[in-house]
């Protein structure tokens, strides 16, 4: 895609700060609304027509495309100097603490790679203080919401199906593309599932099955090859960097910097934003942008950072801070994953099974009733993401552990035993607690001198005991169709996975319905300072177990509606 | 994400198969195998290829180790653990000891430990042929090899004392396996279809993929789908 840098004469009325989903989001709809928008991205630019590796083979690649510390999720990921780590960039883990950190330092963030899984948040999703009395609630409820989540899902391209479940919104009509055949796997599951009375019904995933027609931006169907998470050069798959970036740019309204690490956002003699300082990563040159409005759309913890080393003499704790609130309630998914080997499905005949990249069908959260009527142990939901196919070959390849001997034997083996496993991921609500939260290193800074995040993080037993009900429920399901489970039978302490690796981190700046408990008002606006926004998960006040991404894009843009609304009136 | 996850408990489960052979009483080796050597293997020190490497050029970076008579052990041993039948050829054909070497030179920690574990075995096969035949491995006779990987390719049939060279068959067999089905012969065995740009809708499974899974679910009390 075409960038340009910023001219001298391009003074912007919005300087937004990150590209992904918040940020390029916030760039489509101010530069719809006519407002002169400029976005920072501290990574490359990367440009996934050109760069992706689409149709690849995986022995096209070293070590057969498989993850090493270098490339976490496989040589073909496109992550483009991102990563759980990154030379340079340290975030610090307090003792006892595991939390890993994903970051993406390139031009539409993690929307290149991500898991493109876009189910909605509920009425009771909003709302789980209400019901249960943890946490928080949003100072939004779902119809708040609602037609914006209409809207994104017809813009980034949603295929999937209404299936009518308590708590599961469908789509307004016409929302939504056709879904896509199940694989035999799946159906398997479909129907274990069914008989265990647990729904599995068709997933909804931001993959076109019908073209977009966009003078900017055209995105084709979906061709069913290549893993979404190589980045999609024919824009099927949702990214900013194919859809968001490139319709803003075509307004003329927007600028996009690239290689721009923002280090703080300044403030003028009456506490307002007054722009924003980034080192430029090539020439390691410090500059200053001007602008009338700051978007924050950096990632929960990376706006949170910003905040925290923004830090003046009358905000000792970080700018827009008077609450307290900033880097508290950090909050991932609870996640898990139980394999199973199905000799049922052994054999059988082989077809194209490649599809969408991710499972045609889903299990949503099924229990609201019992958990309402107290019979459940935990609160708060979670859903599965199931798997199963003839998948691409990599360097994993084998035999569900299996494997013996040599010969002939274990050629007739491969065969056999291909196809023939099931996963189920869980993937459940969080509560936030005490004692899971970011702050600034005292000590540590990173290569461009500035402080680092420090995390602290501990599960309850809330989640635990979800993770539990998750484990022993998708036991019985692979139970159901005569499989024997992989995945070792552990207490959920060792089954779930660590903090932040579900890659849902959001709560870091929560908004709320007033200045003493939160960081922003129901639209993202700071509290303390009128002219900041924050458009990232960050302002999450509960993380529902659906996956987050859809509704940061809707959230962002009933933001930045509600922001272009304030710069027409003049209200800044 | 699942990615992690998925690939650590993989790695579970093939570490856990590859602790699981339990001594027997030795069938082959009246004077017990030949000694594992615990000399310290030197590590790959090569650069790697970096965070944002040239996806489209996918070269690799760094140096290999292999020497040719230990490719030659890894010819042999693939024609042995993959041999040729009417599916595929034999893995002896197919670029196999290439893919190990790159894999054991790669300088990550996956690959290192791989590689403390690779490179003596190949080492002990050499020394095993010796003390049984007075040949290394590469001059024995077909039947010679077989006599050695028997007593270590097998989890419920390993040899008293054999156990570390059965760690090694086994992690030696994982790799072959990932070479020989990422390539396109051992895809094509497995019937891999995939990868393929369709202009069409998904088509789904084919009428013989759901009239199998309609027998299976009914084997296994389940309600089948209607087909169509």
């Amino acid at each position: 895609m075409t960038q340009h840098k910023a001219s001298p004469r391009f003074e912007p009325d919005v300087v937004v700060v990150g590209s992904g989903a918040g940020g390029g989001m916030a760039a489509y709809a101010l530069t719809r609304a006519g407002i002169k928008t400029l976005v920072l991205e501290a990574g490359r630019t990367y440009d996934p027509v050109a760069e992706s590796a689409m149709l690849k083979w995986n022995h096209q690649a070293p070590l057969r495309a498989s993850a090493t510390p270098d490339k976490s999720f496989g040589y073909y990921d496109a992550t483009a100097g991102g990563g759980w780590d990154m030379p340079g960039e340290p975030y610090i883990n307090a003792p006892g603490t595991i939390f890993r950190w994903w970051r993406s330092r390139m031009l539409g963030g993690r929307t290149n790679h991500w898991g493109r899984h876009v189910p909605r948040f509920g009425p009771y999703d909003f709302k789980g203080k209400s019901r249960d009395g943890l946490g928080a609630d949003w100072p939004i409820s779902y119809e708040d919401i609602a037609p914006y989540y209409d809207r994104t899902e017809k813009l980034i391209g949603v295929s999937g199906a209404n299936s009518g479940l308590e708590n599961h919104p469908d789509s307004s009509p016409g929302v939504l593309q056709p879904p896509s055949k199940p694989r035999v796997p799946e159906l398997m599951i479909q129907a274990a599932a069914a008989d265990l009375g647990v729904p599995c019904v068709p997933s909804r995933y931001a993959i076109l099955t019908r073209p977009i027609e966009d003078a900017h931006a055209p995105r084709q169907a979906c061709f069913y090859a290549t893993p979404c998470g190589r980045g999609c050069a024919i824009g099927a798959a949702f990214q900013t960097t194919t859809s968001l970036l490139p319709m803003a740019m075509g307004t003329g309204k927007l600028r996009i910097i690239t290689d721009a690490m923002v280090a703080r956002v300044l403030t003028d003699a009456r506490g307002h934003a007054k722009g924003v300082e980034y080192i430029d990563r090539k020439s390691g040159a410090t500059h200053f942008v001007a602008a009338r409005v700051v978007v924050l759309a950096a990632s929960a913890c990376e706006s949170a950072r910003i905040l925290f080393n923004s830090h003046t003499a009358q905000s000792p704790h970080g700018l827009a801070n008077s609450s307290g609130q900033i880097g508290r309630s950090l909050m991932d998914s609870t996640g898990t994953d139980i394999f199973g080997h199905i000799p049922a499905l052994e054999g059988r005949p082989r077809y194209n099974e490649d599809g969408k990249d991710n499972a045609h069908l889903y299990i949503p959260f099924w229990l609201y009733k019992e958990q309402a009527a107290g019979k459940l142990d935990f609160p708060r939901a979670y859903h599965y993401e199931i798997g199963g196919r003839f998948e691409m070959p990599g360097a994993r390849f084998g035999l569900a552990g299996a494997e013996d001997g040599y010969g002939l034997s274990l050629k007739e083996d491969a065969r056999r035993y291909y196809g023939a496993q099931v996963s189920f991921s869980v993937r459940g609500e969080m509560v936030p607690n005490a004692d899971s939260y970011c702050e600034l290193d005292p000590d540590a800074k990173d290569k461009y001198g500035l402080p680092v995040l420090r995390f602290h993080w501990k599960w309850s037993d809330h989640e635990y005991r979800q993770i539990a009900h998750g484990v022993k429920t998708a036991r019985q399901i692979i139970e159901r169709m005569g499989g024997r489970v992989l995945t070792p039978d552990v207490p959920p302490e060792q089954a779930i996975q660590s903090g932040g690796e579900i890659i849902h981190e959001v709560g870091t700046t929560r908004m709320g319905t007033n200045a003493g408990d939160s960081v922003t008002d129901g639209f993202g606006k700071s509290w303390d300072i009128p002219n900041l926004v924050i458009a990232d998960g960050g302002v999450f006040p509960s993380n529902a177990h659906k996956n987050p991404t859809l509704t940061i894009l809707a959230l962002s843009w009933r933001s930045m509606d509600h922001l272009a609304a304030r710069m027409r009136k003049g209200e800044i | 994400m699942t990615e992690i996850s998925r690939r650590e408990t993989l790695a579970w489960i093939a570490a856990a198969s590859a602790s699981a052979f339990a001594p027997q009483a030795s069938l082959a080796a009246e004077s017990g195998p030949a000694a594992w050597s615990d000399a310290a293997v030197p590590p790959a020190t090569g650069p790697g290829y970096g965070h944002d490497p040239d996806l489209k050029a996918a070269d690799v970076p760094w140096p290999l180790t292999f020497n040719p008579h230990q490719r030659a052990i890894l010819h042999l041993s693939a024609g042995l653990i993959l041999p040729a039948d009417a599916g595929s050829p034999s893995g002896e054909t197919l670029p196999l000891d290439a893919f190990v070497d790159e894999w054991i030179s790669a300088p990550y920690p996956a690959q290192q430990q791989d590689r403390a574990l690779i490179l003596p075995g190949l080492a002990w096969l050499d020394e095993e042929g010796e003390r049984r035949f007075g040949q290394d491995f590469v001059a024995a006779s077909d039947a010679q090899r077989r006599a050695i990987f028997d007593a270590i390719a097998f989890r419920d049939r390993v040899a008293l004392g054999y156990e570390r060279p059965a760690q090694f068959f086994a992690r030696l067999r994982g790799l072959m396996l990932a070479g020989f089905y990422t390539l396109p012969q051992g895809m094509a065995d497995i019937g891999y279809l995939g990868n393929v740009p369709l202009v069409t809708d998904y088509p789904g499974p084919t009428p013989e993929a759901m009239a199998h899974l309609n027998a299976s679910l009914t084997k296994l009390g389940l309600k089948p789908f209607n087909q169509g």
